[in-house]
């Protein structure tokens, strides 16, 4: 009778453990380098390679030595227009267009100007400055940089498939035109293909 | 004649002003600049605060792809939803339906162009709340 209790209570102990066991979840930090694919879907690791390509891509093109030789060695000044995700996922190109940014910065052979809603808060600031900020402090409306070049690009995708399997096919663009001309001087473009087999 | 005069007079000044603002804005053109430039900036300038500020977004204007695995497990589950539902309202209806073979339990045959579990899902369809029945009794009528 005893040993019966002792093995019920040394099952009901092992059980729990298991329980336990199963149900907790694991967190590993991993490295932003390490290609982990889980779902086949749009993940960091394609974000990465776009990024890459198109930073190096865009850099080492002939359009920024062409600029300064027009403009007597003047960098070129870029703004960043909108990206469009004509793909079936959803995806935010900010993660490796701020890369690209970054490299423009890094490097010092762009300029870049802001947009969007911080140049919006940038120009709400200046206004507030109008009526707090000291005269020798306060920001001047009307001297800000114009850009020569906005960087504008989309995203496309192809799905194949059929059962159990799946090729996916992303095609990234980005493209750079001059704003006073319309002129487009540069096309930059990534293409990642993937299989997937469920 | 005085009036004649004052009128005359008022003409010519006039048209001297016009003639000075004409000059002025011709000579504010930059080379080969279209003349009527004017026209697309007032046409943009009603726009321009409600497009900038998409700068540096991302649009999402995404297309949904079919995917056949993707769509049999979103079956399941709305399957396995309206399973639920119907237990939760307190009733689950076991008879026959618009099915093509009727009831729930009517042995069905494949014919031939599937195996039994394809059978049985075909048969699920027109059939509510049998499908634990029809994925067993489809099994080996391939052909």
């Amino acid at each position: 009778m005893k040993f019966n209790k002792i093995i019920a209570v040394a099952a009901i102990a092992v059980s729990g453990m298991l329980i336990a066991s199963s149900c907790s979840r694991q967190v590993t930090r991993v490295s932003t380098d390490e290609t982990i694919d889980i779902s086949g879907n749009w993940n960091n690791s394609d974000s990465r390679l776009v990024a890459a390509d198109l930073t190096d891509k865009i850099l080492n093109a002939p359009w920024i030595n062409t600029h300064q030789e027009e403009h007597q060695g003047k960098r070129p000044v870029v703004i960043v227009g909108f990206i469009q995700n004509k793909s079936h996922e959803h995806i935010d190109a900010e993660t490796f267009v701020k890369d690209v940014e970054s490299a423009f910065i890094q490097t010092q052979k762009v300029r870049l100007v802001q947009g969007g809603k911080k140049r919006e808060e940038l120009r709400a600031e200046k206004e507030d400055q109008q009526t707090n900020a000291t005269v020798s402090s306060m920001k001047k409306f009307g001297l800000e940089n114009g850009a020569d070049y906005i960087l504008q690009g989309s995203i496309n995708s192809i799905v194949d498939a059929h059962k159990r399997q799946k090729v996916v096919y992303y095609q990234v663009n980005l493209e750079l035109t001059n704003i006073q001309s319309n002129e487009v001087v540069w096309i930059g473009e990534k293409k990642i293909a993937k299989y997937v087999k469920n | 004649m005085q009036r004649k005069l004052i009128i005359i007079a008022s003409l010519l000044i006039g048209s001297f002003y016009s003639g000075v603002v004409h000059a002025q804005q011709t000579t504010a053109l930059e080379p080969d600049q279209n003349p009527r430039y004017l026209e697309s900036q007032y046409k943009y300038m009603r726009g321009a605060d409600s497009l900038n500020s998409l700068h540096g977004t991302t649009i999402q204007n995404t297309y949904k792809a079919y995917d056949w695995y993707e769509a049999k497990l979103e079956r399941r589950r709305q399957n396995r939803e309206w399973r639920h539902e119907e237990r939760m309202n307190g009733y689950y209806d076991y008879s026959p339906s618009w099915s093509l073979y009727g009831g729930y339990s009517y042995p069905y045959s494949n014919w031939g162009w599937n195996s039994g579990w394809g059978g049985g899902w075909g048969g699920r369809y027109g059939n509510r709340g049998g499908w634990g029945t029809n994925i067993g009794v489809g099994v080996g009528w391939r052909w």
